[in-house]
């Protein structure tokens, strides 16, 4: 039986280019990924040591049957599904050329993804921010029970992680949308 | 013609160009990247999520539509409209060609 451990690693949305280099560089290092479970743990398998390029497509569950035939086709393995993501893998012995290690072969299709992100991840939790989060958090400041103050400070974290979370990747979503459409 | 596909597809990527142009016999879409890769001399390559995704644009927007399933693939083909896009775009490219050869064009 082949050793497996757990990892625990912290990727945003607007992660995925680092997540891919990290599960690369983890499989180089003879840790395959098996499975994992939002929001932050990674389930590996000890392997043989092989340089195979990972790729994350954001699908958010639109995708059909004929989808996973095409990367198949295409030599991808899909083996992984997470919160609208879709894992897939290759050695990089298989491919002839670099396009062969890539999912997308043109920047518009890029920027379609970082779109789709956007919308529907970003959009959502704007949202909940106004309408959930921020209401809530400037009610319970106006209330003086010490009942009230944990939640104030409930609240208080809540909306500095949520701030951090936007900051964080509004900024690298533009970034990226960016650095696509500047490319030749 | 609608013309908010006009305004999408007129001009549209190369790669969009190569899929609506194999579509005009029916074909999925590995093999539409096999093909292209053929007719340009591997200059032009589309990976799996790019043709994914313009086969899915195009099959929203009308320009192509599914014709059967064979061996788990899904096989589309260009409908009318796709075909008066693809023939707007020809002849955008053919413009294109002509002027970058120092020719004008006659309408």
């Amino acid at each position: 039986m082949s050793d497996t451990k757990l990892m625990i690693r912290f990727f945003t949305v607007a992660d995925y280019e680092e997540e891919e280099i990290w599960l690369r560089q983890n499989h180089k290092n003879g840790w395959k990924l098996v499975k994992t479970v939002p929001p932050c743990f990674y389930v590996f398998e000890s392997c043989a040591p092989e340089d195979v390029v990972y790729r994350l497509d954001y699908k958010n569950n639109t995708e059909n049957s004929d989808y996973f035939q095409l990367f198949q086709d295409y030599g991808w393995e899909y083996f992984n599904r997470c919160m609208g993501w879709l894992f897939f893998r290759k050695p990089v012995s298989e491919t002839d050329t670099e396009q062969d290690a890539e999912i997308f072969s043109d920047d518009v299709s890029r920027i379609d993804m970082v779109d789709h992100i956007v919308r529907t991840r970003m959009l959502p939790l704007l949202i909940i921010f106004f309408c959930c989060v921020m209401p809530n958090f400037i009610r319970s400041l106006n209330e003086s029970t010490s009942f009230a103050d944990l939640f104030t400070i409930l609240f208080a974290l809540l909306f500095l992680l949520y701030l951090y979370l936007f900051l964080h990747c509004g900024l690298r979503l533009r970034r990226l949308r960016r650095k696509y459409s500047k490319r030749p | 013609m609608d013309n908010k596909i006009r305004r999408i597809y007129v001009p549209m990527t190369e790669s969009g160009f190569y899929i609506l142009y194999c579509l005009q016999q029916p074909q999925h879409g590995y093999g539409i990247g096999q093909r292209v890769k053929q007719m340009t001399g591997g200059e032009l390559v589309i990976s799996a999520g790019t043709m994914y995704g313009t086969l899915s644009k195009m099959e929203k927007d009308g320009l192509i539509a599914f014709v059967r399933e064979e061996e788990k693939r899904k096989l589309y083909q260009i409908t009318s409209l796709g075909a008066k896009i693809l023939e707007l775009e020809i002849h955008r490219i053919e413009r294109l060609y002509k002027n970058s050869r120092g020719e004008n064009v006659n309408e």
